[in-house]
């Protein structure tokens, strides 16, 4: 699952599904605890949707969330491109991003 | 030699672009990343603190 991946990506704890508090509400799903984060964020996947409560970035950087839905995609691109038996490579660029490149037709 | 290229910024938007297709082959190829990627939605559950609605959305649509 991708979002395992992603968090082993992060050298995070594995996604656990439950349902958690997160201050006045509470949300059930995959959930993710990001470093020095008051609330887990809870993920669900198949809707695409993350539900967090960071109280505007003082329980929690924001950067870390960008960073695990980065690692997410990257993930998850790469699950999908493998799916359908085309080879990828992955290359960091220097803004931050992640540049993938799915060879199609290669004779895989 | 047919490549699709997918650049994801450090805040998880994705770009998803085709080299080395013909027509409409191209869409074809790159159908299963944009069905995987589809739209990335966040939803803060606000605290209480912020004497605000208690819920915002953001939506941010991935494309090609």
């Amino acid at each position: 699952m991708a979002l395992r991946a992603a968090c082993r990506r992060m050298r995070l704890d594995e996604p656990v599904h439950q349902t958690v508090k997160l201050f006045s509400d509470q949300a059930t799903g995959y959930c993710v605890q990001l470093p020095r984060w008051r609330y887990p964020v809870v993920c669900n996947t198949e809707a695409g949707v993350v539900k967090y409560d960071n109280y505007d970035g003082h329980w929690g950087e924001q950067a870390h969330l960008d960073r695990l839905i980065q690692s997410y995609a990257v993930e998850k691109s790469i699950l999908e491109a493998r799916k359908q038996g085309h080879p990828v490579t992955e290359q960091s660029l220097a803004d931050g991003s992640i540049k993938l490149t799915v060879l199609v037709g290669s004779g895989n | 030699m047919k490549t699709i290229l997918i650049v994801i910024s450090p805040n998880g938007e994705s770009k998803v672009e085709t080299q080395g297709f013909s027509g409409s082959e191209c869409r074809q190829a790159s159908r299963f990343l944009k069905s995987a990627l589809g739209t990335k939605r966040t939803e803060t559950l606000t605290s209480e603190f912020y004497g605000l609605q208690s819920q915002t959305q953001t939506e941010n649509q991935q494309e090609n």
